[in-house]
């Protein structure tokens, strides 16, 4: 009975939501002449490009094992809002300044074992000819390649730098070295210190996730920290074109993700928005693209309800529903917040199109979200190809209500 | 799961506390470049909090369907303690000697505390922990970016640098907490068995160091290999809370002899035992049991006929007999990797299942002697 109600209450709250247009606005990168490379983020370049709110969700698909992270990041049911500018030329160079809001600048520093910085990073497909089939949100997938960049709070970390450097490498006081001879050998460890965590990785689905370390990509990215506002600004400039990732076109996708280190966040435990458009101002022919991004399904939801319960709940965990095994299948709570369309109907009707890989293959082993035949994924979910049309377009529509509703406060 | 398997018997009957095989092990590995705090070996009391501080209590390891438990990644001030160093340096003008940080835990904090009343029933014993490169690790399980692996020719797990972003979900994944951060560097780092030791002869530095001779090196699958016939044949050694489902390859022989209490008079209490034997089903579980019982009627036996294989092995009469670590093996494997042989830097312990033909005599002719 009381469920029944729930479920009405539920259902009307998400008819206002959808009704009242609430999608993601495309983002337009503003055309200036100037040169952006290392752009900074008091420039005045950026006072005439529209800034874009765009939402970002608590990733759910997993559940990492530590504990205390766990307790600090129950709260998935708010969104956090991010807010972006882009600005372009025709040098090929393209620049992003990010917005958002995090009370406690929190860098991972010092002696510690349990401290952790807050950090942003942005992630583009390699490949987005076709807007209906880009790569899986959480870090691409197989065949669906992701470059990700991306910038970590930290202070001076000495990382062996494969330079043979190794008299360096140890401690002061195991050294030979006194006084002055001493002060020279701690000013040289200093020099040595890397002043910026700013990484560039190639991805094609969690654990795949590899550094790009031949300097074949490069972004530059800052963080800066607004004391008065609680608020970081992200800034990352680069070349729209290079080996990886071809920028320099009408429109193309990207996604944001952040970190917030007082939240013991790193890795999966992060705020992630779904895959973005970003148009050029002045360029013709990226609608197609942006459309396809944005687009969204009306079906009935209180059968797409029903049918999700029947056909789906029974492996996936939302906030409503619960039934399934914890490990057995990726986590629905926020899908509809970081998913298009797209990716949520061929989900349904060819799971081996995008297998998300999840857990460590040694973690959960009773529940294998994909086995390997002749070196190939076969997803451990079965196609729905199977429902009529109109079903699986009121669970497609049902799916994407599944996110946060409210802002964090 | 890996081919073969590396493992370490230690004979806690033997074992004295003297921690010369956590000081081996340090500076050999950790004293430098971030590591100072970590103690990849380490001597505990038992009973005590051990190092980190209640490691027992902070999470990791496997359900008993096989699901990865939530863990704690453990605090430097508060579970660990800052490494603290004194001002050696100016006691000569007459300063007072003083600690750097104020001392609030370390790797031997509660040593020889113990339990129980004096004189009557108190008691402790000592644990020397390393990593025990599971057969199912924790670290290896929690890491989401495949970063650690086990290797497979001994079973060695290691942490691959270049992949590890300093997650830190490994810490919480293990239930031994015997992988640690390293702040310097920003990555996880752990005990790695001395692998370039022991492929070159030389057994792990905590266990060549051990002047108690409690630390046995072999392959598990080398049926003339010590730890074979202590946990397979014998099976009078015991891994460490096999109840966390990790499947540890360092076990151990439970501290089978301890003195008699006495009772409010001061006298012996014939036949008692200060150890309780549910402390020892908690750390060995319930087939510790069976294993006094081996051991006491071996005591027994020696005591009647002068014979008894488990005794001769224990006592170790010749370091080189505690050790079979297998030149030939991974000679072989670096050929079939086309890699240059790895020519062992000291031929005493070099033998084992693919290794026969070292004799003790011709070993002790090549390296000019070795101690005993």
């Amino acid at each position: 009975m009381k469920k029944n109600k729930l479920s009405k209450v539920f259902g009307l709250s998400l008819l206002a939501l959808t009704s009242s247009g609430l999608f993601a606005e495309n983002i337009v990168a503003m055309k200036i002449n100037d040169s952006i490379a290392g752009i900074k983020d008091d420039s005045e370049l950026w006072a005439n490009a529209k800034e874009v709110q765009i939402k970002l969700y608590s990733q759910t698909t997993v559940t990492m094992n530590d504990k205390i992270t766990n307790d600090k990041n129950s709260d998935v049911n708010s969104y956090k809002v991010a807010k972006i500018k882009a600005l372009y030329n025709d040098n090929n160079e393209v620049a992003f300044l990010i917005r958002w809001k995090d009370g406690t600048k929190s860098v991972q520093e010092g002696y510690k074992t349990d401290s952790y910085g807050d950090g942003f990073a942005v992630q583009f497909p390699t490949n987005f000819s076709d807007a209906s089939k880009l790569p899986y949100i959480g870090m691409g997938s197989e065949g669906r390649e992701v470059l990700v960049h991306l910038q970590k709070a930290v202070p001076n970390v000495y990382e062996p730098n494969g330079n043979g450097n190794v008299e360096l490498q140890i401690g002061r006081k195991n050294t030979n070295y006194f006084n002055e001879e001493l002060k020279q050998f701690d000013d040289e460890v200093k020099k040595l210190a890397k002043v910026d965590y700013q990484k560039s990785f190639v991805s094609a689905g969690f654990r795949s996730m590899t550094e790009i370390k031949d300097g074949s990509t490069k972004a530059d990215m800052t963080m800066i920290y607004n004391m008065n506002h609680g608020c970081w600004k992200g800034i990352v400039s680069r070349n729209m074109k290079d080996e990886y990732i071809d920028l320099n076109k009408s429109s193309f996708p990207i996604a944001i993700a952040v970190w917030d280190g007082d939240k013991n966040n790193r890795d999966g435990t992060k705020l992630l928005s779904s895959w973005q458009t970003v148009s050029l101002s002045g360029r013709e022919g990226g609608e197609a693209l942006v459309s396809e991004v944005s687009k969204t399904v009306e079906g009935n939801l209180t059968n797409g309800k029903a049918q999700f319960e029947a056909n789906c709940a029974s492996c996936h965990i939302t906030s409503e529903m619960k039934s399934a095994p914890q490990y057995m299948a990726p986590e629905l709570t926020n899908i509809g917040g970081y998913s298009t369309l797209a990716y949520i109907r061929e989900s349904i009707i060819d799971p081996n199109a995008v297998i998300v890989p999840g857990y460590n293959r040694n973690a959960h082993k009773n529940f294998e979200w994909y086995q390997v035949v002749d070196g190939k994924r076969n997803s451990a979910m079965p196609s729905f190809n199977w429902l009529e049309e109109s079903v699986i377009n009121d669970i497609v529509s049902y799916v994407q209500t599944l996110k946060a509703q409210e802002e964090k406060k | 799961m890996s081919k073969r398997q590396l493992a370490m018997v230690m004979d806690l009957n033997k074992c004295i506390g003297c921690q010369t095989c956590t000081v081996a092990c340090k500076t050999q590995w950790t004293n430098r470049n971030g590591r100072e705090y970590m103690y990849w070996n380490n001597v505990e009391t038992y009973p005590g909090k051990g190092y980190p501080k209640n490691w027992m209590e902070l999470g990791g390891g496997f359900d008993a369907s096989g699901d990865l438990l939530e863990g704690v990644v453990p605090n430097l001030e508060a579970d660990y303690g800052v490494p603290w160093d004194y001002n050696y340096e100016s006691l000569a003008l007459g300063e007072t000697m003083t600690p750097n940080v104020e001392p609030t835990w370390g790797p031997n904090w509660d040593e020889d505390v113990g339990a129980g009343a004096f004189p009557n029933d108190n008691y402790f014993f000592y644990i020397p922990r390393i990593c025990n490169h599971c057969t199912n690790p924790g670290c290896l399980s929690a890491c989401p970016r495949d970063a650690i692996f086990k290797r497979d020719q001994d079973g060695v797990v290691l942490v691959d640098l270049d992949r590890c972003q300093g997650y830190r979900f490994c810490i919480a994944g293990c239930p031994y907490k015997k992988i640690y951060f390293n702040p310097k560097i920003s990555k996880s780092e752990k005990c790695i068995l001395c692998f370039p030791r022991i492929e070159k002869g030389l057994p792990p530095a905590c266990a060549q160091q051990c002047v108690g001779r409690i630390r046995f090196v072999g392959f598990l699958d080398d049926e003339d290999s010590q730890v074979h016939k202590l946990v397979n044949k014998y099976k009078v050694a015991l891994p460490l809370r096999s109840d966390y489902g990790t499947q540890p390859n360092v076990y151990y022989i439970p501290p089978t002899e301890a003195p008699a209490k006495f009772d409010a008079e001061g006298r012996i209490i014939e036949g008692s035992n200060r150890i309780p034997a549910e402390e020892l089903e908690k750390l060995f579980g319930k087939e510790v049991h069976g294993v006094v019982k081996t051991i006491k009627s071996e005591i027994e036996k020696r005591k009647a006929t002068g014979k008894s294989e488990i005794l001769d092995l224990l006592i170790a009469y010749q370091h080189s007999e505690m050790f079979r670590l297998d030149n030939n093996y991974y000679n072989g494997i670096a050929k079939s990797k086309g890699l240059s042989a790895v020519a062992p830097v000291d031929t005493r312990y070099v033998k084992g299942l693919n290794t026969k033909t070292v004799s003790h005599f011709s070993t002790h002719a090549n390296t000019g002697g070795g101690h005993h």
